[in-house]
């Protein structure tokens, strides 16, 4: 009997290191961070379709890659695309422009090690990025993001807030969201989350979504996202995001 | 995986859960001594074996010492120590360029990322076990940490003898370890007070167990090494 219970000691253990890839929710920030000198490449593909109920659809692509600098904080180097189409009275428009580029920094204040990491690790992500199209206007976008895992259940809450900064006028969104995630096998999870745009100001809307989400890795590579279903002003809302260390 | 590593950790798994009596015993202790063979896989009597002598049934606190294990001219120096749960060891790199240690072992999952010469990392074991230590970027570079329940292990010397002083009364297992043993050796041992036993062991090298890089995969050569 003990034998058996020692077994399953180490069983369990063994898999609580095992974790399906660096971020298990598709609109949410993850807690993990790459390891010191690590390099990977994250590419995101994000929907938004009936935004506000106009019919139109956007898609974005946020690609960069990522890199070490500490077993504790990482930084990133994104550009963003994005395809826009507006449904009119009487035409349709579409648009594909490179959008921003910028930096980011991702801080996790708790140890990266599995060993000695504590169930509850809170991360700081602060990014700021140029917009291409309008040369004045700098955004400013942070997260702070708290994770508790115990045993196969993940919960992340993650507050993030952006700041779209122009000489005659600024918008500002807080874009809160929540999710968990639940290890099936050794590299499968599988959740849910909730996660919402909320502006400040009357000339953009809000919008909040919620669904399942999925995660998996595969050696190297890792995979998640999350298909959001409108729950405020939008229709759907899927984003899904990859990763490849090398 | 390796068998011998895997039936080491279950031994040392069953002393952890079963809570065995640490050596708070008021007796005074014993002492073990004895030899360890070890055989070649070309049936040769290997010289200057790199041995560790334990045992287990028992459980110590760690102590304050750090065990280092330094990266140096594509080596592991050295490539075998054991250390007592929840003691550190660290990886200085003393090579003219980067090296990434890693274990995917069970017992212990840890990354250290690159660094450079003269960097070192060091990494707490909290649980006993086998931890085989790997370099991401030099796969030739392979390492075994012992992690025991107590203090009482030794390195035999270069004629094979060993000596473990401080061992409590009672009825525990010996167990000598080497790197690329086939199957693990043991003996069971009764300690009495100021009473010295002796005992002889035999290891039989085989080939040094296949590993694969960080991300469970090949590496970048296409090949599993060794």
């Amino acid at each position: 009997m003990r034998t058996a219970l020692a077994f399953l000691i180490v069983a369990c253990l063994g898999q609580r290191t095992a974790q399906a890839g660096r971020s298990f929710y598709g609109w949410l920030y993850g807690t993990e961070v790459m390891p010191e000198r690590g390099v990977e490449l994250q590419t995101w593909i994000v929907e938004q379709n009936d935004k506000y109920g106009s019919g139109g659809r956007d898609s974005s692509l946020w690609w960069g890659p990522l890199i070490g600098i500490t077993d504790r904080l990482e930084l990133a180097l994104p550009i963003e695309l994005e395809w826009t189409r507006t449904e009119g009275a009487e035409t349709t428009k579409t648009s594909f422009t490179f959008r921003r580029f910028g930096i980011e920094a991702r801080y996790r204040l708790a140890s990266a090690d599995p060993a000695e990491a504590p169930a509850f690790v809170p991360l700081i992500r602060l990014a700021a990025k140029r917009d291409v199209s309008v040369r004045d206007d700098l955004r400013l976008e942070g997260d702070l993001v708290a994770s508790y895992e115990v045993g196969p259940v993940h919960a992340l809450l993650d507050v993030g807030f952006v700041s779209d900064l122009q000489p005659h006028r600024s918008h500002n969104e807080l874009r809160p969201g929540a999710g968990l995630s639940i290890r099936l096998a050794s590299g499968l999870r599988f959740g849910g989350e909730v996660y919402s745009e909320l502006a400040f100001d009357s000339q953009s809307q809000s919008w909040a979504a919620a669904g399942p989400n999925l995660a998996w890795t595969h050696g190297r590579f890792w995979f998640s996202g999350a298909f959001g279903i409108g729950i405020y002003h939008v229709k759907l809302a899927p984003r899904f995001m990859w990763g490849i260390a090398f | 995986m390796r068998t011998h590593a895997t039936i080491v950790l279950a031994t040392l798994s069953v002393v952890a859960a079963a809570g065995v009596p640490g050596t708070a015993a008021a007796q005074p202790a014993g002492r073990v001594t004895g030899t360890v063979k070890v055989i070649e896989p070309d049936g040769k009597i290997a010289e200057s074996p790199d041995v560790i002598v334990y045992v287990v049934g028992f459980v110590e606190p760690p102590t304050d010492t750090v065990t280092t294990v330094a990266q140096k001219g594509r080596k592991f120096v050295p490539d075998l120590v054991a250390i007592t749960v929840n003691e550190r060891v660290a990886f200085p790199n003393y090579d003219p360029f980067l090296h990434n240690v890693f274990s995917q072992s069970g017992t212990r999952k840890f990354d250290l990322g690159s660094y450079p010469r003269g960097d070192s990392k060091d990494k707490q074991f909290p649980q006993s076990g086998v931890v085989d230590v790997y370099c991401n970027i030099h796969p030739e570079m392979a390492a075994t940490i012992l992690v025991l329940p107590n203090r009482r292990h030794s390195r035999v010397d270069a004629d094979g003898r060993f000596t473990l002083p401080g061992v409590p009364p009672g009825d525990w297992t010996v167990f000598a370890y080497t790197r690329r043993a086939t199957k693990p050796t043991s003996a069971k041992v009764t300690v009495k007070p100021n009473t010295e036993t002796t005992i002889a062991l035999e290891l039989v090298r085989g080939a040094e167990p296949a590993h694969l890089n960080k991300y469970g995969e090949k590496y970048q050569d296409g090949r599993v090494y060794p």
